[in-house]
């Protein structure tokens, strides 16, 4: 027995070191990267890597089958799956388009025993999908997220709430629930009753407005560990028992403030509360939060009804802050606020929200001047998502002489009646690109003549660490396209919103791009022969979108009929063509014959 | 009031009839042409033209006028009314589109997908002068929050 264990314990790679060592060392290698990097040095390592993954992303469920995972690893104990375009967070694509995880739960309960955490993101997910799960590992899951899904109701919840008793993490973000969907709140009773160590619960921009706030209060008593709470529509004031009892809370968003400010005197918040989400909250909420703001390090206000003063008054009042996110009602003033008083700002991201009306402030919007302060005071912002109505070359600059932390830079130009100053932006891009070279996602939308083709190239040239791109409105011709393609040697995912390329360009470029395993295009030039044929290859799944007319709602709430230009999904895929094609998603080769 | 018929050469079809060779459109031209026509429709009351284009309807491959709420139409000039003959198809699959509005008539030869392109750029441009906000751009759940607002 001994000399059996000590064979075992010297065998070795052919370097000498015993598997033992790696064995041990794996452990330690965290990074996806490293992990992919350090499996390829021999097959013993792959084996060894292979036994030890606990965590695994996949990017596209259709790149791939459940069983090619249980074979690659058995031992998984996190999954995530993610499956439509991000277009789908805009509304660009079909509800059942796809991403059901149906034969990824089956394999689950079928195989993966070791498995602990979740997260479906944009997937269809059925109520007997969340019963199965149940099931099959009810007491061991302990982090479930359904994130930006759809396709269950309050039935399957009630599956989870009832037999998931280990649930450290429960997540809906923003998943699609309907009136229709949700029969009551007994989902959240249950797991009110069945839990006592959640930790994270959030039923945020979800409709699941007929959880009773006495569960909550529940849970907050049950659950001493319960650190992050974000909830759907729910009047803070029912909420002060909840408050009252969830001490170890340090996040918090949603409810709303509907009554007069002066009833508001009893609540307080949680000591340890320094991230915070106001929905349909207004300046009546500085009385109490006032008082802790300093404390705050993360802020959602997204969906408050703040306009600029009230975020000038609050911003100067957070020192500590890293996390802002926010719609341009901020303004130029506000941005300047933020570079003067928060210079811990890690992260802000900054949507575009409507300015006539009455309904914001006309004077809060983002624009050059905001940004320049941003990146001479902000100086150890490493996200910026932003959409601006107004922007110049010099900005850009800034960004590329201050930002040197930035890893993910969004800019969106809006479309406004005025001209806007300093077109086009190719010096700024090439500025900025040059100078932030931690740069690992980007995304530009401009408008015809924003960026030149020599613009194009020039973020072609000077991107080498950058994964993922979105280009939108950019380029003036295909030569841009070209010359972008020889470059960007990391690029892997490429989304093409509205350049105008045509077929050939894109598939041309599609084979230049070393990296790249996923596109996605809308609004290009369609040719009459399958130009787009050009970029077939093994392994590489070419899908469209065809174009249709999507019913959307104007900006009166009116039904308005729109037409939704035809979309490009191309990814490599080791699981072949799928076979669950909507009717509006076909295959590209069929596609082709039937534009001939 | 002047009488007499503007004419608006929207798609070049003169150029075009005139023999030159056909340049290769790049991306501005394209945009320019419709750059003209929002330029024309953007000069029309958009709440008529709203109501004009949302009561209109396209049948079996002809444009059916649309009735203003008034009875009588010629009670009220001012009123655009989009019209197209049921019958007159030319050889080359196009028939007249023709717009009245404040005494002037302008006669356009299209083909039926222009004409719908013409009515949804006009109604686009409708809901961009009342209202500078994004046609798709914006994210679902901001859409949400903002449809909630209007409510509350």
């Amino acid at each position: 027995m001994e000399e059996e264990r000590e064979v075992s314990n010297t065998r070795s790679d052919g370097n000498g070191m015993p598997d033992l060592v790696f064995q041990c060392v794996i452990h330690y290698i965290h990074d996806a990267r490293d992990r992919d990097a350090v499996s390829r040095v021999c097959r013993r390592w792959w084996e060894i890597d292979a036994a030890a993954r606990k965590h695994v992303t996949i990017a596209l469920c259709y790149t791939t089958t459940p069983r090619m995972l249980l074979q690659r690893f058995p031992n998984l104990e996190s999954l995530k799956l993610k499956a439509k375009p991000r277009a789908a967070m805009f509304n660009l694509i079909p509800e059942d388009w796809g991403g059901y995880v149906t034969a990824w739960v089956e394999e689950i309960a079928r195989s993966f025993r070791g498995l602990k955490a979740l997260h479906f993101r944009r997937m269809i997910v059925r109520d007997s999908d969340l019963e199965l799960l149940a099931q099959a590992r009810g007491p061991a899951l302990q982090s479930l997220k359904l994130d930006k899904c759809s396709g269950f109701s309050t039935d399957g919840l009630l599956h989870i709430g009832r037999s998931c008793k280990n649930l450290r993490t429960l997540f809906l973000e923003e998943s699609s629930i309907g009136s229709i969907d949700e029969k009551d709140g007994e989902w959240l009773h249950e797991l009110a009753l069945n839990n006592n160590v959640l930790e994270t619960l959030n039923f945020y921009m979800t409709d699941l407005v007929q959880v009773r706030f006495q569960d909550l209060e529940l849970i907050a008593r049950n659950c001493r560990s319960l650190v992050s709470v974000k909830i759907s529509d729910c009047e803070l004031l029912d909420l002060v028992g909840f408050f009252r009892a969830a001490t170890a809370l340090q996040e918090f968003g949603g409810g709303s403030v509907n009554e007069q400010p002066e009833r508001y005197s009893s609540l307080s918040f949680p000591p340890k509360l320094c991230c915070l989400g106001l929905t349909y909250t207004g300046q009546n909420t500085r009385p109490f939060i006032f008082p802790f703001a300093w404390l705050l390090t993360r802020l959602d206000l997204l969906f408050a009804l703040l306009d600029t003063d009230d975020h000038c008054l609050l911003i100067q009042r957070c020192p500590n802050l890293e996390v802002l996110e926010t719609r341009n009602v901020i303004g130029n003033r506000g941005l300047k606020v933020l570079a003067r008083c928060c210079k811990s700002l890690r992260r802000l991201r900054i949507e575009p929200a409507a300015g006539k009306q009455g309904m914001e402030d006309e004077r809060g919007l983002v624009s050059h001047s905001g940004l320049i302060a941003l990146a001479q005071g902000c100086l150890e912002l490493q996200y910026l998502a932003v959409y601006v109505t107004d922007i110049t070359n010099a900005s850009l600059e800034y960004f590329g002489r201050y930002s040197k932390n930035l890893c993910d830079f969004r800019l969106v130009l809006l479309e406004q009646r005025e001209g806007v100053s300093d077109l086009p932006l190719d010096d700024g891009v090439r500025a900025l690109l040059q100078g932030c070279n931690k740069l690992r996602r980007f995304a530009l939308c401009l408008r015809p003549g924003g960026l030149t083709d020599v613009g194009l190239g020039y973020i072609g040239k000077y991107s080498p660490n950058v994964k993922w791109m979105l280009l939108g409105s950019l380029g003036e011709s295909d030569a841009g396209l070209l010359e972008f393609s020889k470059g960007c040697p990391s690029l892997q995912k490429l989304e093409i919103s509205y350049c105008y390329f045509s077929e050939q360009a894109l598939a041309i470029s599609v084979l230049q791009l070393r990296s790249l395993r996923y596109l996605w295009v809308q609004g290009y030039r369609a040719s009459k022969t399958p130009d787009l044929l050009a970029m077939a290859r093994p392994f590489w799944n070419m899908e469209l979108i065809p174009k249709r007319q999507v019913i959307v709602a104007d900006p009166h709430g009116a039904a308005v009929s729109v037409e939704d230009a035809a979309h490009i999904l191309a990814y490599y895929s080791l699981a072949g063509p799928r076979t669950d094609f909507p009717d509006t998603v076909v295959p590209l080769e069929a596609a082709a014959f039937l534009n001939a | 009031m002047s009488r007499s018929a503007v004419e608006l050469d929207f798609f070049r079809m003169e150029k075009e009839s005139a023999g030159k060779p056909q340049q290769p459109k790049k991306l501005f031209d394209r945009r320019r042409s419709f750059r003209d026509i929002q330029s024309v429709i953007s000069k029309m009351n958009p709440e008529i033209l709203k109501s004009v284009i949302a009561t209109g309807s396209v049948e079996n491959g002809n444009l059916l006028a649309s009735k203003p709420k008034d009875d009588d139409p010629f009670l009220s000039p001012a009123l655009p009314l989009l019209s197209a003959p049921a019958f007159g198809n030319r050889v080359s699959g196009t028939t007249s589109l023709t717009i009245f509005y404040n005494g002037t008539i302008s006669v356009f030869d299209v083909s039926l997908n222009k004409a719908e392109n013409i009515l949804k750029l006009a109604a686009e441009n409708v809901s961009k002068t009342v209202d500078s906000d994004l046609p798709l751009t914006r994210g679902k759940s901001l859409e949400r929050f903002l449809q909630k607002r209007k409510e509350r």
